[in-house]
């Protein structure tokens, strides 16, 4: 571990309290994980493919209750307030994202996406915690990557930055109004081992985000409603947040339960619908205040889901799914490529054609303006999407 | 002193007051003797209950999700109970520390509890043993040929899961071999396989009986061969030896210790004792830069808490929502490359809950804290977050009654603290100004296992 490069003297303060002035420099990136693996089959429909019936006789949508979005694909109905994201050309979306030699685990298949490693290689940083370590410039802020929950992903997590979880400012308050603590934030560290004072400086900086986090979700509260659900309310405090014009450049939310082995139709759509009424609330809050161009929602999930329906009416775990883009400033609205292609499978699965990191590669490089071989490791040319 | 607090948090798990006022005396080499007379002498835990697979064969999908959830349970209830053994001071604390650091090494996920237990068992078994025992051992382990898929090496297709593994992580490491040994030694290992009840059995008709080419030599290897092939290169006894290095001594390594510790193990045929027992008894092991430069790991805390404070958890998922929230389950590590370690513990959520705990535990506070859902789950995991438990001072209390203050912030910090750390004393005597003798300490003691500096072994 390279232990000394980190020993540089902002590391040494002490908590003290945030400069409440600080703001934000440059675009935002927003990501949304559906963890369990989101079935995309009946997310973005091949509604003019006979093998989508045939495979799925009793989960497919009706063609009639299909969004016709294009001549090709459509979305399933629950879909529909991102309807006009997609007329406005608001909405990228990429299909057959996946990676060569697919995972079938979801915790495999998930710290693949979120490390951004080949699938046989085993990384221990995420690919935005490496973006945090390597490329990102004057980001010293803890908050500068929030998640916006009470863990951290690993995603978020470099070798020495790493970003920040807080699933509100309350519940954070909480966890720092512990007085013998705020009393130790504030102590000095510099003769600490280093190890030692590593954790003294993660105290620190909690302390510091702590009190710039809670003032900043004061200053700007949204008018939008959003759906009731905890994944709702963690939208609302993202656009709050950037409202505020807060000193953080990348969220991360998650939205889960798309494991859907069994009786898939109720419990996906219900999740699909919270979504996409959260994304259009998300979206016209941001509109209002004049910053949808400076943001950038990714939504991914795991894998997708096997073309054939199982016996349970649900569906198994699958591979190559679709990405969805939304934000002001796309370079390619709609359908970005052409939807799968169901007659040639993998052993039932669809096969790739999008590796998920040349998609990072262009984020990396075209919105965060950082440097996507460093944070990669490996050169992506990248896509025409943003 | 100094000393046997180094190599107990170390080789266990730190030590209870009564066990501190009587090891300190201790001189380091007696202390050693004490530790593996005890390990070696200890037996192995009772075998787990056969599956009922005719049973579970007959369920219907839904019965078959409801035992594999039943099953996941018992998973982490054995998870909760190797906590309790780890802090238990009637348990060797050395051999529960070498298994652990196997249970990371051969990381594993187990699906079944009976699984879990019998790959427990056999890392037990083999943890002082030999290494060459303990490799062979897990390539016959059940849980690993399932997690690494080779119940699907056969001759027609060899799976090269197991054999990659084998030498990337487990014994070798990279930049030794080439993807031609992989494929090699992959085929050698076809057929270890396991039956549906989970014991191992050797499939002779998937079997590749073949000539194969490995490490530049040629003929008709079976995957024992392919084990001592690679245990005959200076490279895997480095490998392991930098392991044990990076996890017992320090990150930061010293080649000249590791070479010389290599050299050893490879003569002694990969004795892992005799290894043990020359890094615990070096000059170099107890110098100040490798004491509390460590930071524990989220177990390591919770039984070295549990054994400083007497704790016992009214309910037992207590010990399974703090593994999940501080980040360490145990049969259920992140991945085969098993839990990266030290600062990767630590990010602003775990550290705060970390700091918090003992605040937590001394007023059996509900934790404030939600795990992330699981990917299937539908509600929120009925895990409990209230930390109900129950904390003996008493052995503590006897130990510093009618100490002033500062005797009591000495006392207990040499104690509780590697390296003692800067003790804030004004902090102390604000707090506990006015306070009954039995608040004082307890004060004295929540302040000090909230100090960064607890976490540090």
């Amino acid at each position: 571990m390279a232990s000394t490069s980190i020993l540089v003297p902002a590391f040494l303060k002490a908590y003290q309290p945030a400069n409440l002035l600080n703001s934000r420099s440059g675009k935002i990136l927003v990501i949304v994980q559906l963890s369990g693996g989101n079935d995309g089959l009946n997310t973005v429909i091949p509604y003019r493919n006979d093998i989508y019936y045939q495979q799925r006789p009793t989960l497919a949508v009706q063609k009639n209750e299909v969004l016709q979005v294009s001549d090709q694909l459509g979305l399933n109905p629950v879909l529909s307030p991102l309807q006009s994201l997609y007329d406005n050309g608001l909405l990228s979306i990429v299909n057959n994202v996946g990676y060569p030699n697919p995972d079938r685990s979801h915790f495999r298949s998930m710290d693949i996406w979120q490390t951004a490693s080949e699938s046989n290689e085993y990384l221990s940083t995420g690919w935005l915690g490496r973006y945090l370590d390597s490329s990102c410039q004057g980001c010293e802020a803890a908050h500068h990557a929030l998640e916006v929950d009470d863990e951290l992903s690993l995603a978020l997590k470099g070798q020495q930055k790493k970003g920040f979880a807080m699933s509100n400012p309350q519940q954070l308050k909480r966890q720092t109004n512990n007085p013998l603590l705020k009393h130790l934030a504030g102590q000095d560290h510099h003769e600490h081992e280093e190890n030692v004072a590593y954790l003294y400086k993660i105290m620190a900086d909690t302390y510091s985000s702590a009190d710039y986090l809670s003032e900043k979700a004061k200053t700007h509260s949204s008018k939008m409603t959003y759906p009731a659900s905890a994944f709702g309310k963690r939208l609302k405090q993202v656009a709050e947040l950037i409202s505020a014009d807060t000193d953080t450049r990348i969220y991360y939310v998650s939205l889960s339960g798309f494991d859907t082995h069994v009786n898939q139709k109720n419990q996906q759509e219900r999740l699909l619908k919270q979504y996409a009424e959260g994304m259009s609330a998300f979206v016209k809050d941001l509109k209002q205040n004049k910053l949808l161009d400076d943001t950038l929602i990714m939504t991914f999930s795991e894998f997708g889901r096997r073309v054939k329906q199982n016996a349970s009416r649900g569906t198994d775990h699958g591979t190559a799914n679709n990405l969805f883009l939304i934000g002001g400033k796309l370079k390619r609205p709609g359908f970005f490529n052409e939807g799968p292609n169901l007659s040639t499978l993998d052993k039932g699965d669809l096969i790739y054609k999008v590796d998920f990191r040349d998609i990072y590669a262009t984020i990396l490089d075209k919105w965060l303006e950082g440097n996507s071989k460093q944070v990669l490791n490996k050169s992506f040319q990248g896509l025409n999407l943003v | 002193m100094e000393k046997i607090k180094h190599l107990y948090g170390r080789a266990g798990f730190g030590l209870s007051i009564g066990e501190w006022e009587q090891k300190r005396k201790l001189s380091v080499s007696q202390a050693v003797n004490e530790l593996f007379t005890k390990a070696l002498a200890t037996p192995p835990l009772s075998p787990p209950n056969d599956p009922d697979v005719e049973g579970f064969l007959q369920m219907s999908e839904k019965d078959k999700a409801e035992s594999r959830k039943k099953e996941r349970r018992l998973v982490v209830l054995q998870s909760a109970a190797w906590i309790k053994r780890m802090s238990d001071e009637k348990e060797s604390p050395l051999l529960e520390r070498m298994t652990l650091f196997w249970h990371g090494h051969f990381a594993c996920q187990s699906k079944t509890s009976a699984m879990a237990g019998n790959q427990l068992n056999t890392i037990r078994k083999h943890a002082l043993g030999n290494f060459r025992e303990l490799v062979l051992a897990i390539a016959k382990d059940p849980s690993m040929i399932r997690f690494l898929n080779n119940q699907q090496n056969r001759k027609q297709k060899p799976n090269e899961n197991f054999a990659r593994e084998l030498m990337e992580l487990f014994t070798i490491g990279r930049g030794n071999y080439t993807e031609k040994d992989i494929k090699e030694a992959a085929r050698a290992f076809t057929g270890w396989s396991s039956t549906a009840k989970g014991e191992f059995i050797f499939r002779a008709r998937v079997h590749d009986y073949g000539q194969k080419t490995f490490f530049g030599k040629s003929g008709r290897f079976d995957g024992t061969d392919i084990i001592d092939m690679i245990l005959e290169k200076k490279e895997t006894a480095q490998f392991i030896v930098r392991k044990i290095y990076r996890y017992f001594v320090n990150e930061d390594i010293n080649e000249k210790h590791v070479q010389q510790l290599s050299n050893s193990f490879y003569a002694s045929d990969y004795d892992i004792a005799k290894l043990m027992q020359s890094i615990f008894l070096s000059d170099w092991f107890y110098e100040t830069k490798n004491r509390g430069s460590k930071i524990k790991s989220p177990v390591d805390l919770v039984a070295g808490m549990m054994k400083n404070l007497h704790i016992e958890f009214e309910n037992e998922l207590a010990l399974v929502f703090l593994q999940r929230s501080l980040g360490q389950s145990l049969f259920n590590p992140p991945n085969v490359a098993g839990w990266p370690g030290n600062r990767s513990w630590v990010d602003n959520s775990t550290l705060m809950i970390r700091l918090n705990l003992p605040a937590y535990l001394f007023n059996s506070k509900e934790v404030n804290f939600k795990l992330k859902e699981e990917f299937e789950a539908k509600r929120q995991n009925k895990i409990t977050r209230r930390l109900t438990a129950k904390v003996d001072l008493n052995p503590i209390f006897t130990q510093v009654i009618g100490k002033d203050i500062e005797e009591q912030v000495d006392y207990l910090s040499t104690y509780l603290l590697p390296n003692s750390g800067k003790i804030p004393m004004p902090l102390f005597k604000r707090i506990t100004r006015g306070k009954s003798e039995e608040d004082t300490t307890r004060l004295v003691l929540l302040g000090l296992m909230s100090m960064p500096e607890y976490q540090m072994c």
